[in-house]
């Protein structure tokens, strides 16, 4: 028995490693999650990380017209470099993020007392340039602050009377709630590739060997129905472990470019993390390819069975996305339900909380009854003599 | 050697067969001829196992088909109505994968595949994938796979259906080849001049019946007629009014 399984699972195996579909499905998309997620908080989280602690290179145009304010720059953080001669075109070609410009009656005007014109060329389409010209104003008033302070020094004002607020913003580590962000967008893509990755090759197994007109001959041979299907399981299943460890590989490589030189960072799931993970996910992954295996049976041509199995993955992974957005306080039960306790798991897994082995047992528990019972109902399915003509 | 007794299958309300009974026997070629949807390829799934009569019996060695499938398939070489390949699985390949199936392995599988691949003359595309064969070379391999466990009995469904001229006939001696190293060949067509050519006995189906059973000669006779057409034309509207 264990033979023939062999033979129908290293054929599908085989046969399927050279179909660019099913390769591409298994090996390609996985990488979508991790890339997709990591060049969005490479993009976004380097920009926000980094400016507010880097020294910013501010370009001024007119700079020797006021010595004072380049002076209070410079020893706030700022360094001052010279100008571009178009302001407004290096903002909008991107060369510079924010430029300021002293007018030309600057000095006069300071030195009488009157509002001293000083503009700040910025982009607010550029997320970069809005973080300068947003260091830039607030260094430009806090230096507006210090002059009107000792003016009214100078003339025997409190200078509190100005400051009917004391403003103040905690900052909790941007970089920390962006690998939290990142972190919580893993558990939807890997229950995602889990319904993905093996799925061209169960439509292929079944419903394109029927629509090739392979199966019939197929059937004659000395293999019963329950060996052809548990060789075409076996081998949709290594399709989908093959794509999920490429994923958390994937994931795990992106992480560690991420947080690189990156102290306020968190440390991220490691490598028994992932390995734990891919443990938890063998129930749904069971599940995930008798699914795909009954509709399968159950449709008539490749084309009907792809749009079914294309849509299959949303629907497990959406409570995952819906997560990553709003906090949800989960009761026990939620473990039961297939592909939302492993979501659950899968959280608390990459976040590094505690997972208690209870928790991990009701979901594998739930979810490989389940999965049981779909490869009952998929062996029935094979079974039927209308396994011949689809319906 | 093959028996069938009174089957009867139907599809929902369709009946396709209703009674058939006829017997084929070892070294002898039988066709079971008839026009579309007389039952023939039905006939011929109920005996390959991939369909279960409603009733009565189908035999292959006498082992029955519904009861001892896998014993069955042991015995039966299939060339079934859809013969379809695995596009990207070359001629070799599709033998070996069958031939693994029936249980052979490793020298012993590779001479029968070396076998199969000079009598059908396949070397020019032994291990091009399948993806881009003509029909003769289609129909080939699928032959080819089919007989890779030396099976006693041959079950074909229109074998030369779409073959050219040239093609038909080395079907046509191959099938004797093997008939004359005593193997049961029970092969279905719709085509007059093939089955005078070929068959040592014919099995006329009609509307799901066996019309007439008996020597190409004996079915001239009963009917009166010299030309095996007329005979079969004869036949076919007789008994079906």
């Amino acid at each position: 028995m264990f033979e023939r399984i062999w033979v129908v699972f290293a054929k599908e195996v085989v046969d399927n490693l050279r179909d660019r579909r099913s390769v591409a499905t298994a090996m390609l998309y996985p990488f979508i999650g991790p890339l997709l997620v990591g060049v969005l908080i490479g993009l976004v989280g380097g920009a926000v990380r980094e400016l507010p602690t880097r020294t910013l290179d501010l370009p001024v145009l007119g700079a020797e017209r006021a010595p004072a304010l380049v002076e209070y720059l410079e020893s706030h953080g700022a360094r001052v470099v010279s100008a571009p001669s178009d302001p407004a075109r290096a903002v909008r070609a991107g060369e510079s993020e924010a430029v300021v410009i002293i007018g030309k009656d600057y000095a006069e005007r300071f030195a009488n007392q009157r509002p001293a014109p000083i503009e700040v060329v910025s982009d607010g389409s550029r997320l970069s340039a809005v973080m300068a010209t947003t260091r830039a104003m607030t260094l430009l008033q806090e230096y507006a602050q210090s002059v009107a302070a000792a003016r009214l020094g100078a003339r025997g004002v409190d200078t509190r009377v100005i400051q009917p607020i004391a403003l103040d913003t905690v900052d909790v580590a941007v970089g920390r709630s962006l690998t939290g962000f990142f972190l919580n967008m893993m558990p939807p893509f890997i229950i995602f590739t889990i319904f993905i990755g093996g799925v061209y090759l169960a439509i292929d197994a079944t419903t394109g060997e029927r629509e090739r007109g392979s199966l019939e001959p197929l059937l004659a041979n000395p293999v019963t129905r329950l060996e052809l299907m548990s060789g075409k399981v076996a081998a949709a299943f290594v399709f989908t472990a093959a794509s999920l460890a490429v994923q958390l590989i994937a994931f795990r490589g992106v992480f560690t470019l991420l947080t690189r030189g990156d102290a306020s960072a968190i440390a991220g799931p490691d490598g028994v993390a992932f390995v734990a993970v891919f443990l938890i996910a063998v129930p749904l992954m069971l599940l995930a390819v008798a699914l795909q295996v009954i509709i399968a049976a159950l449709t008539s041509s490749f084309k009907e069975a792809q749009t079914y199995l294309a849509l299959l993955p949303l629907v497990p992974a959406l409570p995952g996305l819906v997560l990553v957005f709003v906090s949800f306080r989960a009761h026990e039960w939620m473990l039961a339900i297939p592909t939302f306790g492993q979501t659950l798991l899968f959280g608390q897994i990459v976040r590094g909380e505690t997972v208690r082995l209870l928790d991990i047992a009701t979901a594998s528990a739930a979810t490989s009854l389940v999965a049981g019972a779909s490869l009952l109902v998929a062996a029935r399915l094979y079974r039927r003599e209308r396994l011949l003509f689809g319906s | 050697m093959i028996e069938v007794r009174d089957v009867h299958k139907g599809f929902g309300k369709i009946e396709a067969l209703a009674g058939v009974s006829f017997v084929a026997d070892d070294g002898r070629i039988t066709g079971l001829i008839g026009p579309n949807g007389a039952g023939k390829t039905t006939t011929l799934r109920i005996l390959y196992t991939v369909l279960r009569p409603d009733a009565g019996r189908a035999e292959i060695d006498g082992f029955n088909t519904a009861a001892a499938p896998r014993e069955v398939q042991r015995r039966i070489g299939v060339l079934s109505d859809a013969r379809g390949l695995y596009p990207r699985l070359t001629a070799r390949e599709h033998i070996r994968y069958f031939g693994r199936l029936h249980g052979l392995k490793r020298q012993a599988l590779e001479r029968e595949i070396d076998r199969l691949l000079e009598m059908l003359d396949m070397g020019a595309f032994a291990d091009r994938p399948a993806r881009g064969f003509s029909r003769g070379e289609r129909m080939r391999v699928a032959l080819a796979r089919a007989l890779v466990h030396r099976p006693h009995n041959l079950l074909l469904d229109e074998p030369t259906n779409g073959l050219d001229v040239v093609a038909s006939r080395s079907m046509r001696a191959l099938i004797r080849r093997i008939r004359d190293e005593g193997c049961c060949i029970l092969f279905s067509s719709h085509i007059m001049q093939e089955v005078a050519a070929l068959c040592d006995r014919l099995v006329v189906m009609g509307r799901g019946r066996v019309l007439a059973d008996g020597t190409p000669d004996a079915l001239r006779r009963d009917t009166g007629k010299t030309d095996l057409e007329d005979a079969f034309v004869t036949a076919t509207a007789c008994m079906t009014g």
